[in-house]
């Protein structure tokens, strides 16, 4: 009970401490417009050079802009304590670690859901795309499990941030790689095999599959493969994280090799 | 509760290893403590006093759970630092100074919350017990604005309410009056006291005399990684003891008057420092030695201002102590 | 004095190894999407034009964080106010900014092609090579441009990053580098033909494949010509009004 209100309570403020991006400009400019003209592109990209039907395009992307908000998020949540020098604060707590920053995943995966419900309703809209109304439930959980596998995704690349210095590149191009590697715009059939067998460890891969077989009428039974595969990997990264976490910690008591004041 | 300490250090030893250059990587290393040990007992309020580089802010670090040290051992309310982390983060609260470390887009009190989660405050005593914390710390009514605004002393101030919310046995006060104007920096003072009093362990570093003698029960003077003195401030007053002092206002002392005066039998040690067209000379002496006739004698001729013989202060201790550890 | 700002900048942001990883590796990533895109749908023939695409979508990239960026980073490091201070027109402090992201950002075209070339085996044979060479270096210069007019409003903006991140993707989009503007609807055609980048694309994309380059080449020097005269009125405008709200320095 205690560790739960850890994990949601501390989770949002910290998210509020950690996050750059809540003033209302930055929210709707770079989490909700921004995605959906990303959306609108490979959609109308997908049309002209007739790779795919609408829905392939529109379902994938949907899903995947959830990542911008989990992977930059969780990578916030952990390298900016660097740059407000809290760090060592936060690590003087003597509850769980792993809980504390578990927590912090949490807000952003809610972030990447809605992000990802919105542009999911007005891409359909613009461009015309039929959902059944049955299929929303399934398709709210594939984006949900897909939020929250990219927000420990985010939170490992937090961790390394805390080691060395240049983290932004790094999540600037894993959201690149996130593009191309999940199979959302080019189907995975085109890719060649070994770029294939990283997106199946990539976050958003099996989401994406998912909510496109959900969408397409084919019930949860139908997606509960590729869901179960995408709680798996999310499941790895948030292990990966905390184990992360830890090794840095000891190993900065040990060199001082954060700067954790 | 086993121990009687609060603090037992033990010949703490940190060495920091620095890698410079990138291609041919050279290891230096640099050993901020060397050899530390002293005890704080429960209740006691303990000032670590020394120049920047002494190892100060490297001790309380070693001690607050943060660097796991080269060497040595030591033990907060009778938990190990390097093993029993848990136990010694649950009793201690730490404290810098300096104004970052909080998370200024948020507002003070959603930084007191965030901590007091973190901290383990239970739920039920957060509110009570953060109202209070602003009470003491004069920010009640100012909490709900974003940190962003705030002046440097009312960081300092959230900085100490923060470090208290778990109700700490022990607080670790790293430099906390630095940087904060002097009315603040006396009612921080206070506050410090009054902990005390109330039986919080306190391990104060500064650098700041007056802070250190007005408050301290015992002081441990550290330079150069190591402890050159420890007792309480009157003890230390008396490594000056068996000294006098005599300064002397002066305008114009050539080079040669002074170390005439060093060369004076019975002088120990001078200095001299301008203060504008005035010179403000120093000098220390065996105190069964009246020097200060000899003084102005050597000065004859110079325009001279006030002349006093007193007895030394802790200041004069604390750089005589330094400087014989330099 | 133009060149010697232009120069220093973009060496100021070839230093910074955040800005380098990202020009390295990025077009790389946006080559491999255009050409795997265009192989799924079977249009072998159009690889070189997917590369061509995907570059000016790398110039547009650099161009627009960069001039956003640019400036925040100038705020950051403390620098906008030391540079706003110089006895000198805003517009020449700020346009070897914005030239110099467009600089940079030539480096994602020839990166993606040389890319494309090596790894996806995309045969350069352009229409008409020595049209894409002047029809690369007015893109560039337009960009930059361009460029500058956004740094008018980037400026004025604490959060200019924020439009940043958001404009990406609609020029991209409006301004046909992969997705020719016809399919798209109609209403977005006015907003096209007033972008720089839909005139440099289409030059760059028809000295590719074959077409008239010189009138598409002209109608964006045109355009960028304007841009930089709205954008010095702009930012002294704005200058005034900076000074006035005092959002110079907020970081």
């Amino acid at each position: 009970m205690k560790t739960l209100r850890l994990m949601t309570v501390g989770g949002v403020i910290a998210y509020r401490a950690l996050f750059n991006w809540t003033t209302p400009g930055m929210f709707i400019g770079t989490l909700l417009v921004g995605p959906l003209f990303q959306l609108l592109f490979f959609a109308y990209l997908g049309r002209q050079l007739q790779v795919a039907d609408d829905r392939f395009y529109i379902v994938g992307n949907a899903v995947l802009t959830a990542s911008l908000a989990c992977v930059f998020g969780g990578t916030m949540a952990v390298a900016n304590e660097r740059r407000f020098g809290t760090l060592g604060h936060v690590l003087l707590s003597a509850r769980s670690r792993t809980a504390i920053f578990w927590g912090r995943v949490l807000p952003y995966a809610g972030n990447g859901l809605l992000i990802a419900v919105v542009t999911l309703t007005v891409g359909a809209l613009l461009l015309g795309l039929r959902v059944p109304v049955r299929a929303v439930p399934g398709l709210l959980l594939a984006m949900a499990a897909g939020s929250l596998t990219c927000g420990f995704f985010g939170l490992t690349l937090g961790a390394l941030g805390l080691r060395f210095r240049d983290v932004w590149v790094v999540s600037n191009v894993s959201v690149a790689l996130l593009l191309l590697l999940t199979g959302v715009n080019v189907p995975a059939s085109g890719l060649p095999g070994w770029m294939r067998a990283v997106g199946e460890w990539l976050p958003i891969t099996h989401a994406a599959e998912a909510a496109r077989r959900i969408a397409a009428g084919d019930g949860l039974a139908a997606a509960a493969s590729p869901l179960g595969q995408e709680l798996l990997v999310g499941a790895g990264y948030a292990a990966a994280a905390v184990v992360l976490l830890k090794i840095f910690e000891v190993e900065s008591r040990r060199r001082a090799s954060l700067d954790a004041l | 509760m086993g121990s009687t300490y609060a603090i037992e250090a033990n010949d703490l030893r940190r060495t920091y290893r620095a890698r410079t250059g990138w291609l041919k990587p050279k290891r230096t290393e640099v050993e901020a403590v060397r050899g530390v040990s002293f005890t704080v007992g429960r209740g006691e309020l303990f000032g670590l006093l020394g120049p920047n580089g002494a190892g100060k802010t490297t001790t309380i670090k070693l001690l607050n759970t943060l660097l796991i040290p080269t060497s040595g051992t030591a033990r907060v309310c009778g938990h190990d630092v390097e093993r029993e982390t848990r136990a010694v983060r649950r009793r201690i609260g730490y404290v810098f100074g300096g104004d970052r470390g909080l998370y200024d887009r948020l507002s003070g009190l959603d930084n007191l919350r965030y901590f007091a989660e973190l901290y383990g405050v239970p739920p039920r005593e957060q509110k009570r017990r953060i109202a209070e914390l602003l009470d003491l710390v004069g920010l009640a009514g100012r909490e709900r604005e974003r940190v962003e605004g705030y002046s440097r002393g009312m960081r300092q101030r959230l900085h100490i309410a923060r470090g208290l919310l778990h109700a700490p046995d022990v607080l670790f006060l790293d430099e906390p009056s630095i940087g904060v104007d002097p009315v603040a920096a006396r009612e921080l003072r206070r506050t410090v006291a009054d902990l005390a009093a109330a039986g919080t362990t306190v391990l104060l570093t500064t650098h700041y005399m007056a802070e250190a003698d007005e408050l301290c029960d015992r002081i441990a003077v550290i330079a150069d990684g190591t402890i050159q003195a420890l007792g309480t401030p009157s003890e230390l007053r008396r490594r000056a003891d068996g000294r006098r002092v005599v300064e002397v206002e002066a305008y114009g002392v050539p080079e040669s008057a002074v170390s005439a005066l060093r060369d004076l039998p019975g002088v120990r040690e001078t200095a001299v420092e301008a203060r504008g067209a005035l010179q403000l000379l120093t000098v220390h002496s065996d105190a069964h030695v009246d020097v200060q006739g000899d003084v102005l004698r050597e000065l004859a001729g110079i325009r001279l201002g006030r002349v006093d013989s007193r007895e030394p202060t802790l200041e004069d201790a604390y750089v005589a102590i330094v400087s014989a550890a330099a | 004095m133009l060149a010697v700002g232009t120069l220093l900048h973009a060496k100021q942001m070839s230093r910074s190894p955040f800005e380098v990883v990202l020009a390295l590796v990025v077009p790389v990533v946006q080559a491999t999407l255009a050409v795997y895109l265009f192989r799924s749908g079977g249009e072998q023939h159009r690889l070189l034009e997917a590369a061509v695409g995907a570059g000016v979508m790398g110039v547009w990239s650099s161009v627009l964080f960069g001039s956003g960026g640019a400036i925040q980073n100038q705020r950051w490091q403390g620098t906008l106010e030391m540079i706003m201070l110089a006895p000198r027109r805003p517009v020449l402090v700020i346009l070897p900014i914005t030239v110099a992201t467009g600089l940079t950002g030539i480096y994602a075209l020839l990166a993606t092609l040389v890319w494309g070339h090596f790894l996806y085996g995309i045969r350069l044979d352009f229409a008409h090579p020595v049209a894409f060479v002047v029809a690369a270096a007015v893109c560039v210069v337009a960009l930059g441009l361009f460029g500058l007019l956004l740094a008018a409003t980037f400026v004025l903006m604490r959060n200019a990053n924020a439009l940043a991140n958001t404009l990406e993707y609609p020029v991209w989009l409006v301004s046909g580098m992969l997705v020719p503007i016809t399919v798209l609807p109609s209403w977005t055609s006015p907003i096209a033909a007033v972008l720089p980048t839909t005139w440099g694309a289409r030059a760059l994309r028809e000295a590719t494949s074959g077409g008239p380059v010189w009138p598409s080449v002209a109608v964006c020097l045109a355009i960028s010509l304007l841009c930089l005269t709205v954008g010095a009125l702009a930012l002294t405008h704005v200058e005034r009004r900076a000074r006035a709200a005092a959002t110079l320095a907020l970081a």
